[in-house]
């Protein structure tokens, strides 16, 4: 298997977090659709494993969520970012920026 | 941090509200599939292909939802609530195993709890007090060897002047007082003490006010404070109960106070409804006057130190005061401690727990019950892992499979050992209820008899319920964990290619060594039970000198109801008279002393016939005529006490054999003179006139002390006690002696009993051990039976078929049966064996509570193994004949 199929430890979290934050509440589905376009199967996703995560952040209070209706009116779960959320993108974000950094220049590639 | 804490909260809520959010995972999955199945269809893929399509673009959908679970509870806690809800149900297929378990570890649980809650409340519970770790009581020492523990009010007052050391002394004495009213009077138990009594302590009370340094003054009036639970029951909680008064000897004193629920005093064993100041006494009961004087040794010393005085300091200033006491002559009288008691040194120990004359009586018997309870225990927990032994050996198969399913053998251990605490939580559940009732059965055991029953709060507290928790824990451990390391060592491989028949194997080593410890500690218990049982009978059929059936006691206080002098005996003449006049009574008399109450003896300067008198230590009691007679006393020579041994004729003397064997060196002893504490040749020299058999004084353990006794008349008279010896219908002549006594003595109650009662009271140390010990030696030895007849049971079971071949063979009967019997004949000599050694060891410790047999008495234990072994081979009976009528053709087909 390609080095790029797996989703690096850490990373699914700021990829929800960075989706809420652009497209606003979303429900299941809309996440992972996102991720999947973003992504573009350069990475091997099962949509299944954001629920674990949409939890594991719940449960760190970054985000909400309520029952809701879908675009197509289906009973849906929505997920929202919480400020604390935001706070911890923006954190998250600078870290993944600075290890990034780090990982190009050590690589030769600056 | 905080998103930690919130994470732990969220998963918490997460474990208990785990079926909800299960069902919302689920929709949300639903509609995760839906929406992806839609999009498919969209895309044009037919709706079937559709969903499979959304099915694997999901992944796993358990997987993913173990993992949910896994955040959303504590994952161990979740996994251990599911092995208990597991054990629960495995426990719950089969009752009969469940029910024979519960028992044994109730009755196991239940017998340690209610003995050691007694423990608990007579030694280890600290008083209700403020920092009870520093309340310190002064004894008197020689030595190393505590020599009491009592002190006049002087010697209490002169101590408590010693501020710069003590920031708090009192003295406190109990002593029961007669309240309600003239016609309904009762005894109450009352506590006399210091002025500093409860700041000392630190008890505030819930109403009113206690009694303070100004109550303890000469002429200060009198006023009682009363406990909460004396309130209840004489007031209803009555708030205006402060400010009414209590009669107390007929003088009406107010209430001014009311202490904390649970506090009694410092007297452990006692509950002093009344406490009062002890300045007061004279003016409740003017004779009570002597108690504030220094012969008077009667109050227990307490004292906190001030917070920068070391223990060492106080000790020698101490030691400083009462040489200072022993030594400074007052202007009026003796010093105020004596030359005897200056021997002595005063110590400090802790009053953490109160002081209390229960201990020394009942410590060491409280301590041997312990050690016999728990042994019970043990045989209960050797009577359990065999059940689970049995049962693990049937599951076997089923652990196999969890094995090679991937279990880890920790989780198998741990799911064994769950299945033992769900057990022994059950069993110590129903123990401690059993124990609850138990150690009110036992304090009714310790009191019978007493004049004052024994007043003990045995409701489980914080103690208890710890202890009977950690017994538990202990217990499941000590059942549960061969079972299960057993279980997870199963090779698995092996057994699942065995056939179920053959999976059941060996009973196993185990089981058998678990059956031989038990065998080995019943024979422990069984001995224990027998020496006590042997103590208890040696005592009662020892002959005592006097013969207690039939016998009543009428203890009178004429003094209170207001006879002095020449009344006092003009009184017992006619109450005497009036008793031998009552029908069925066949004599009467009194004495100042009724055995076995006398108090310790004295020790006066003995001389006989004019000889050099030497300091001797005997008893010495003032008896009427016929008192001999009313109590069976054999006169081996001379005469008794005639009403004409008065006041005014030549005083005599009656001497006991011991008296008369350690004086008089074989010479006849009618006739001969002897004088006590006064010089030969002067008035207060007696004649002997008749000897009288040994007889007990004290109790019947010390035997018979060399006694002198002397005619009443011819005393310096005092409170006596009537003796009143009736051939039929007791109950009815003791309540007439009751009224007729009472109609003469007016404001005082007429104690009447029996002097079995009075004989019983001074064995319950005995009986307890004796009763307590036959019923748990019992309890143990049915438990063992019980362990024997499963494990044969269970052996017979998995060789039915062997039997069956051989008796289809041609094996007799009898032959079969014999096998049976002598696996259990095996294990009882075995288990015999191991058990002497500890017999030997353990029997030695309780030699002091023995009386007439030796710790290691050979009939006793002879008798124990018999018993043993007699129990054992009824065990091993059942299972024996089942064997014997096994069908060979049913067991052979069987396969």
């Amino acid at each position: 298997m390609p080095p790029s199929a797996e989703v690096p430890y850490g990373a699914l979290d700021l990829m929800i977090l960075k989706t809420l934050e652009s497209m606003g509440p979303q429900h299941g589905y809309g996440i992972a659709r996102r991720i999947e376009q973003i992504v573009q199967g350069s990475l091997a996703l099962n949509q299944g494993t954001i629920y674990p995560a949409l939890l594991r952040l719940e449960q760190k209070g970054w985000i909400a969520s309520e029952w809701g209706t879908s675009e197509n009116n289906r009973r849906a779960r929505f997920y929202s970012l919480t400020r604390a959320g935001r706070r911890q993108l923006q954190t998250e974000t600078e870290y993944w920026t600075r290890t990034v950094d780090i990982v190009h220049r050590l690589l030769g590639r600056t | 941090m905080m998103t930690s804490l919130r994470t732990l909260l969220s998963r918490l809520r997460g474990t208990f509200a785990g079926r909800r959010s299960e069902i919302e995972l689920n929709a949300q999955i639903e509609a995760h599939l839906d929406a992806l199945a839609d999009d498919y269809v969209r895309r044009g893929v037919s709706p079937g292909e559709a969903r499979a399509a959304a099915r694997r673009d999901f992944g796993g959908i358990e997987q993913m939802k173990e993992a949910c679970r896994d955040l959303r509870g504590i994952a161990l806690i979740n996994s251990i609530g599911r092995d208990v809800q597991y054990a629960v149900r495995t426990i719950a297929r089969n009752p009969a195993f469940a029910v024979a378990a519960v028992i044994t570890l109730a009755l196991g649980i239940g017998a340690n709890t209610a003995v050691f809650s007694l423990l608990d409340a007579v030694t280890l519970r600290s008083l209700p007090v403020r920092d009870p770790e520093h309340l310190l009581q002064v004894v008197k020492v020689e030595g190393t060897v505590r020599r009491g523990e009592n002190y006049s009010y002087p010697q209490v007052r002169a101590l408590s002047e010693q501020r710069d050391v003590f920031s708090g002394v009192f003295g406190a004495g109990s002593s029961p007082v007669i309240t309600g009213a003239p016609d309904a009077l009762q005894r109450a138990d009352a506590a006399w003490v210091t002025g500093d009594y409860y700041e000392t302590l630190g008890v505030h009370p819930v109403a009113g006010r206690l009694l303070s340094a100004r109550d303890d003054q000469p002429g200060a009036p009198p006023a009682a404070v009363i406990t909460e639970e004396y309130w209840n029951r004489l007031f209803s909680r009555d708030p205006a109960a402060i400010g009414r008064t209590i009669p107390i000897e007929g003088v009406p004193v107010p209430i001014v106070g009311i202490t904390p629920r649970g506090f009694g005093g410092v007297h452990v064993g006692q509950i002093a409804d009344i406490t009062l100041a002890v300045s007061a006494r004279p003016q409740l009961s003017p004779r009570d006057a002597l108690y504030l004087g220094p012969g008077a040794n009667w109050l227990r010393l307490f004292v906190r130190l001030q917070p920068d005085v070391m223990e060492a300091q106080a000790g020698t200033r101490l030691a400083v005061v009462w040489t200072q006491l022993a030594t400074s002559r007052r202007p009026a009288g003796p010093a105020l401690v004596s030359p005897r008691l200056a021997q002595f040194t005063l110590a400090l120990v802790s009053g953490r727990t109160g002081s209390s004359p229960l201990r020394e009586q009942f410590g060491p018997p409280l301590y041997a019950l312990m050690v016999i309870v728990a042994v019970v225990l043990l045989i209960a927990c050797a009577n359990v892992a065999n059940l689970l032994l049995a049962r693990a050996a049937a599951r076997q198969r089923e652990i196999a499979v969890r094995l090679a399913l991937g279990a880890a053998r920790s989780r198998i251990v741990r799911q064994v050992l769950i299945e033992g605490m769900v057990l022994s939580s059950a069993g110590t559940i129903l123990g401690v209820g059993l124990a609850w009732g138990g150690s009110d059965a036992l304090i009714d055991l310790l009191s019978t008899g007493r004049m004052e029953p024994v007043l003990l709060d045995v409701r489980p507290n914080g103690h208890v319920l710890l202890f009977a928790t950690l017994s538990a824990m202990a217990t499941a451990l000590c059942f549960g964990l061969a079972p299960a390391l057993r279980a997870s060592s199963t090779p698995c491989a092996s057994l699942l290619n065995q056939s179920s028949s053959r999976i059941f194997g060996s009973p196993g080593r185990l089981a058998s060594t678990l059956v031989v410890c038990q065998v080995a500690l019943s024979l422990v218990l069984l001995t224990g039970a027998g020496l006590f049982v042997e103590t208890l009978h040696n005592l009662r059929t020892l002959d005592a000198g006097f013969r207690h059936e039939g016998v009543l006691l009428a203890r009178v206080d004429a003094a209170r109801a207001g006879y002095s002098g020449a009344d006092t005996v003009r009184l017992y003449d006619e109450l005497l008279e009036r008793a031998r006049q009552i029908p069925g009574v066949r004599s009467a008399s009194f004495s100042i002393i009724t055995p076995p109450s006398g108090g310790g003896g004295i020790s006066l300067s003995v001389g006989v016939n004019g000889h050099a008198p030497r300091q001797e230590e005997f008893h010495i009691n003032g008896v009427s005529p016929g008192y001999f007679q009313t109590m069976s006393t054999p006169i081996v020579m001379g005469r008794e006490f005639t009403s004409g041994d008065n006041e005014a004729a030549p005083k005599v003397a009656i001497i006991n054999e011991a008296f008369a064997a350690r004086e008089l060196d074989g010479v006849s002893p009618i006739g001969q003179r002897v004088s006590l504490g006064s010089p030969p040749g002067t008035r207060g020299e007696m004649s002997i006139v008749g000897v009288v058999r040994d007889a007990v004084y004290e109790t019947l353990r010390s035997g018979a002390p060399p006694t002198v006794y002397i005619p009443f008349a011819q005393s310096q008279g005092g409170n006596v006690t009537f003796e009143i010896s009736a051939d039929r219908g007791l109950a009815q002549v003791s309540s007439v002696v009751r009224s007729e006594f009472q109609r003469r003595l007016p404001r005082t109650i007429v104690d009447v009993r029996t002097l079995t009662s009075q004989v019983e009271a001074t064995l319950v140390q005995d009986r307890l051990m004796a009763t307590l010990g036959a019923g748990f030696g019992t309890l143990g030895l049915l438990l063992a039976a019980i362990g024997l007849y499963g494990l044969l049971a269970y052996v017979q079971s998995t060789r039915a078929k062997e039997i069956g071949v051989r008796i289809a063979l041609g094996a007799g009967r009898a032959r079969v049966m014999w096998t049976v019997v002598r696996d259990a004949l095996a294990l009882l000599t075995t288990g015999a064996a191991c058990g002497l050694p500890i017999v030997w060891a353990v029997s030695r410790l309780v030699g002091s509570l023995l009386f007439g047999v030796r710790p290691f008495d050979p009939t006793t234990i002879i008798t124990a193994t018999a018993v043993l072994v007699a129990a054992g081979t009824l065990a091993g009976f059942l299972p024996a004949y089942r064997s014997a009528s096994v069908d060979p053709m049913i067991a052979l087909r069987h396969e």
